[in-house]
């Protein structure tokens, strides 16, 4: 019932070539097929349904929308009832708006990001099938990523005005689409100020991450690997491949995933990730990072802010 | 390994200067060789940290660069990224970039900085 997982991002990209090469050829992922527009639609190995990412040509970086998927049709029109009575407009588009994608119901989250969500989408299978699979498959390029796990955007926090995204969004989340908080930073005197969220539905400590900045963007979007020795392996990768790595392979303390953070040829910022973590319940007490030690919550191996992680973003 | 013409650079603000090659970027060349005063971002031209202007000398442009951070007005005006130009003379540049940092905190008065929903954290806390 209700909200199951991240379904796909759409991606704006400034040279739609380099960007295609980039996520087959580092990333891992295949092209499954391309619309009338000229967007380019792409899964990863693991993925059954016949896109995740949707690469759309712009002019400038950053985040169309992002996608999840519901359980059941019937969510959609009992989800759009308890985002209307929250006061957020909403549009139904029909089937066929995305291509092998059924109806979506389209919003703006209370931090102006778009978000759809959806019930159908053509099911093509994983690259292994599912009558007894291999464990994985033989035709892998790059970092082979397993899945898109989540998306990091970027909410506007400016307490001096009494603007807070990241906290509107977790709320929003929660009372509106039955999301559950993993994990937060807190800032400012007596912590009061949640400076950033991260929140599931499924059972990974993440489905979303809210961070603040002083603008609404995308951080990153992340793609899921096994494990440690993946991490690095997609690191050589990327250097074979002269994607610029914005933070070399380490371990986050929030999540506790090992990452690695690289930027796609639009500048973009991707993700590798490894490691489930932990168990994420609803029952599972909130874990809090205050102030002084949020960056050990982000690099836990160094514990200090990295000017590039905090300065870009699209 | 870079090859070619090099050109001198000389970023105004810090009076720091380095030879970059035409084969490379001006913010490449930077950082390559472990200089600074350009931040460094997603060195792809979207994300906008690295924005400057050239009021000596002469750049070629490589790549896109993100309209949101570049114009028209401002290319018109000789606005661009330093990860996607290339010197084919030597330059003089300015560093115009408007610095805005994600997950930084600077706080007022005591008491001011509270979102608007401050109070609920602790009740999240108990969930």
């Amino acid at each position: 019932m209700g909200v199951m997982r991240i379904g796909h991002l759409s991606l704006k990209v400034m040279d739609m070539a380099a960007a295609v090469k980039h996520y087959e050829n580092v990333l891992g992922m295949k092209k499954t097929m391309e619309d009338k527009a000229g967007n380019v639609y792409l899964k990863c190995w693991d993925e059954w349904d016949k896109y995740s990412v949707q690469l759309k040509k712009a002019d400038a970086a950053g985040m169309d929308h992002v996608a999840y998927k519901v359980e059941h049709d019937a969510d959609l029109d009992a989800l759009q009832k308890r985002i209307e009575a929250a006061g957020v407009k909403t549009t139904m588009l029909p089937e066929g708006t995305l291509p092998s994608t059924g109806r979506m119901l389209q919003f703006k989250m209370p931090s102006g990001h778009e978000m759809r969500l959806y019930a159908m989408k053509e099911c093509v299978g994983t690259a292994v099938g599912s009558d007894n699979p291999d464990p994985w498959p033989d035709d892998l390029k790059g970092a082979g990523s397993k899945w898109l796990d989540h998306v990091a955007l970027v909410c506007e926090l400016n307490p001096e005005a009494g603007v807070n995204k990241v906290a509107e969004n977790c709320k929003f989340f929660k009372e509106c689409l039955d999301f559950y908080l993993s994990e937060q930073i807190v800032v400012g005197p007596g912590g009061a100020v949640q400076a950033a969220a991260f929140m599931f539905r499924a059972t990974k400590p993440h489905d979303i991450a809210f961070l603040p900045g002083p603008s609404a963007g995308i951080h990153h979007a992340s793609f899921f690997l096994d494990s440690w020795e993946e991490v690095l392996k997609a690191a050589d990768v990327m250097a074979k491949n002269k994607v610029k790595i914005d933070v070399t392979p380490t371990r986050h303390g929030i999540t506790r995933g090992q990452t690695i953070y690289f930027f796609d040829p639009s500048g973009n910022r991707n993700e590798t990730f490894a490691g489930l973590g932990y168990l994420a319940q609803p029952d599972r007490p909130v874990n809090t990072w205050t102030e002084e030690n949020l960056w050990r919550g982000i690099f836990f191996h160094s514990g200090e802010a990295t000017p590039s992680f905090t300065e870009a973003y699209t | 390994m870079t090859n070619g013409v090099r050109h001198q650079v000389r970023i105004v603000q810090t009076g720091e200067t380095y030879a970059c090659a035409e084969s490379e970027t001006l913010l490449q060349g930077m950082a390559r060789i472990g200089r600074k005063g350009i931040p460094v971002g997603c060195l792809n031209g979207g994300c906008g940290v690295c924005r400057i202007s050239v009021p000596v000398g002469q750049v070629r442009c490589i790549g896109p660069m993100s309209r949101t951070h570049v114009s028209e007005d401002d290319e018109a005006e000789g606005i661009c990224l330093a990860c996607r130009v290339t010197p084919v003379a030597s330059v003089e540049i300015d560093v115009v970039g408007k610095l805005r940092k994600a997950l930084t905190f600077n706080w007022g008065a005591p008491g001011a900085a509270r979102g608007p929903d401050a109070s609920r954290i602790h009740a999240t806390k108990e969930t």
